[in-house]
């Protein structure tokens, strides 16, 4: 086999065995917190009510897989579900739930700017289950893309996206 | 081995694999319904393409396995009944039996032989240039099939071909698939000619490559020239018609319209009709009417004006069937794609390609980028869930972002005949009874191989000259 095709062969036989592989564990840092980043390509749709507002209020419904791109503490991807609800003026809220391969779940509250490209959110972990039962911390986003078809559907892609997550300690609550 | 002995063989294989990649480890970044689901969509998809079930029963058996494993919830797994570009099909295919049944088509059909009707390869060319004059006022292949679909019905028709065994292939079937792969040549020509083009501009858009009509025009215009001039040739050689010369043909045909004399009650109600509704597909996006609506009320004058009846419809069963099948196909890569399933495997795909050299990447990504639409049964749900994935992708390999950006945006036409399912507007054909579920595949599969290998050697280097 020639030296590019091995290469080639090399990177698909690592691209397939990759989500089978264990994750790299590292030490946390003294705090217990530790960062990661991530990237996420959304689809769903919207629905839209014209509400006086400076646009239409909206209901969101989207998902799609969230893959850890870099740092410890959690799986190497989720499917990642978004309800969230703009009022047409300031508000964008929404829940987030991500999903892993288990079926253990990340419970997120999220905050964000209208639905255009380059505009951020912020989420923050409230909860979660098996593994993920005591974790808590927060990430921010950035759209990447953000495209709607006339028919409703929504999709976009999620950048840049940077959090930090740590499990709280047994006598602490974990925020909500 | 004896017939049956191969179906129970490769009905057991199909089931085998199914059964692997359900009881496979779910992978990590992905959940087990994604998983399960992917199980048993693999395995329906397979069992077609080795000729285990006919589609429909494969599609059925899907369906109530994915609803009774729990996999998805009913309400979730019959949405496709209801889809808008599903029924917008159904209807079509009976505006269609009207235009044939007034003898509206046989007039029609007529007119373009006595045009273009010397060879049967004449009249293949003549499909591919009219859909590709049309496209750009058309934003929506699927209507734009069921303005081909009558025409190509009445010039099988009239060539004495019907969609049985024995005269199917006299020119009818050649055709017919002349019908659906110019769909796959047109709505890549034009930046407006298929839904999903211009999202796909805005997603490029906000990547930093811009799109204008222009730009589309120009990126796409040689690669689509090349294959306009290629493909009828090619299918006519692979998929030769047993009717290739009819010299006599045109004169003839002047004749026939001659004797037909004028236009009937019947051929003016299907003419005004259908008129008005391709007037209202094409500005459907100016007016901002609904493309199924306008079909509806296309169906609803014909029927209320008695050119059909309710026998006519009752007779239409292979619309059902259709109806059945790729409502089921479109709700399961409708979920796969909602569960996370296609975007991981884009995202897994494109992370393994580091190290190599851009252009070997650009031909990686825009073959996987190709090939992952057996798994989809929508070109717009494939450009949302793929293309920024992979552009994004491209643009880290160093693959300049316009190349890349253009050929993913044209292969997403250039692939639409795939499978019978990767395209809406494949289904007025697949449906008509001319072709059969192998000759489909294997027609498709050359096609996109043929489509995109033009693309890869005529379309780089014309794209990095223009696009740059």
């Amino acid at each position: 086999m020639r030296p590019r095709a091995r290469l080639a062969a090399a990177a698909l036989a690592a691209a397939l065995a990759a989500p089978y592989l264990p994750a790299r564990a590292e030490e946390p840092a003294p705090d217990g917190w530790r960062p990661f980043t991530a990237a996420w390509t959304l689809q769903g749709t919207r629905q839209l009510l014209p509400a006086g507002g400076v646009r239409p209020a909206a209901l969101i419904h989207v998902s799609g897989p969230f893959t850890v791109t870099g740092g410890e503490g959690l799986g190497r991807g989720f499917l990642g579900e978004v309800f969230a609800f703009d009022d047409g003026e300031a508000l964008l809220v929404g829940r987030m739930v991500f999903t892993d391969e288990k079926g253990d779940r990340i419970f997120c509250s999220a905050r964000a700017e209208a639905l255009e490209t380059g505009r951020k959110a912020t989420a923050t972990i409230t909860g979660g289950t098996g593994r993920y039962a005591r974790l808590e911390g927060s990430f921010t986003l950035r759209w990447q893309y953000v495209v709607a078809a006339e028919s409703g559907e929504i999709g976009g892609r999620f950048t840049d996206i940077e959090g930090r997550t740590r499990v709280a300690s047994p006598g602490r609550e974990v925020p909500r | 081995m004896t017939p049956a002995a191969k179906t129970l063989v490769a009905r057991l294989a199909v089931l085998a694999l199914g059964l692997a990649i359900w009881f496979c480890p779910v992978p990590a970044g992905l959940t087990l319904p994604a998983w399960r689901l992917f199980a048993i969509f693999a395995a329906t998809i397979a069992s077609v393409i080795v000729g285990a079930f006919p589609i429909l029963t494969a599609s059925v058996l899907a369906v109530a396995v994915a609803v009774l494993s729990g996999v998805l919830p009913p309400a979730k797994a019959y949405a496709g009944f209801a889809n808008g570009t599903i029924l917008l099909i159904v209807v079509a295919f009976l505006v269609a039996k009207a235009i044939v049944k007034c003898g509206l088509g046989q007039r029609l059909g007529h007119l373009v032989v006595s045009l273009f009707g010397k060879s049967t390869l004449g009249l293949g060319y003549s499909v591919f240039l009219l859909d590709a004059v049309i496209a750009p006022a058309f934003p929506s292949d699927t209507a734009r099939s069921g303005v081909l679909y009558p025409l190509v019905l009445s010039l099988a028709e009239g060539g004495g071909s019907k969609p049985d065994e024995a005269t199917r292939r006299r020119l009818g079937a050649y055709l017919m698939f002349c019908g659906m792969a110019t769909l796959s040549l047109s709505s890549a020509l034009w930046l407006t000619a298929m839904a999903g083009n211009p999202l796909g501009a805005e997603i490029g858009k906000s990547m930093g490559f811009s799109v204008s009509f222009g730009s589309w025009l120009l990126a796409s215009l040689l690669p689509t020239l090349v294959l306009l001039a290629g493909l009828p040739l090619l299918l006519y050689k692979v998929f030769p018609p047993e009717v290739k010369e009819t010299p006599e043909a045109p004169a003839a045909a002047k004749k026939a319209l001659a004797a037909m004399g004028r236009l009937s009650r019947d051929e003016k109600v299907v003419s005004v009709t259908f008129v008005v509704m391709v007037l209202l597909w094409a500005l459907a996006g100016t007016l901002k009417v609904d493309l199924t609506a306008v079909a509806f009320l296309g169906l609803g004058v014909l029927l209320a004006s008695g050119v059909l009846t309710l026998k006519d419809i009752g007779q239409q069963g292979d619309v059902l069937a259709t109806f059945i099948w790729f409502a089921i196909l479109y709700t399961l890569s409708g979920q796969l794609n909602t569960l996370g399933f296609m975007g991981y495997l884009g995202q897994r795909l494109g992370g393994a390609l580091g190290g190599l050299p851009w252009l070997a990447a650009y031909a990686v990504l825009v073959l996987a980028y190709v090939l992952l639409h057996y798994l989809f049964v929508s070109q717009t749900a494939h450009v949302l869930a793929l293309f920024g994935v992979f552009l994004g992708v491209g643009a880290q390999l160093g693959v300049p972002v316009p190349l890349l950006g253009f050929a993913l945006l044209v292969s997403t036409s250039y692939f639409s005949t795939i499978t019978p399912q990767a395209s809406s507007a494949n289904l007025l054909v697949v449906g008509s009874g001319y072709l059969t579920q192998g000759e489909l595949y294997r027609l498709g599969t050359i096609t996109t191989l043929f489509n995109v290998l033009v693309l890869l050697l005529v379309g780089t280097p014309w794209i990095l000259f223009v696009a740059r």
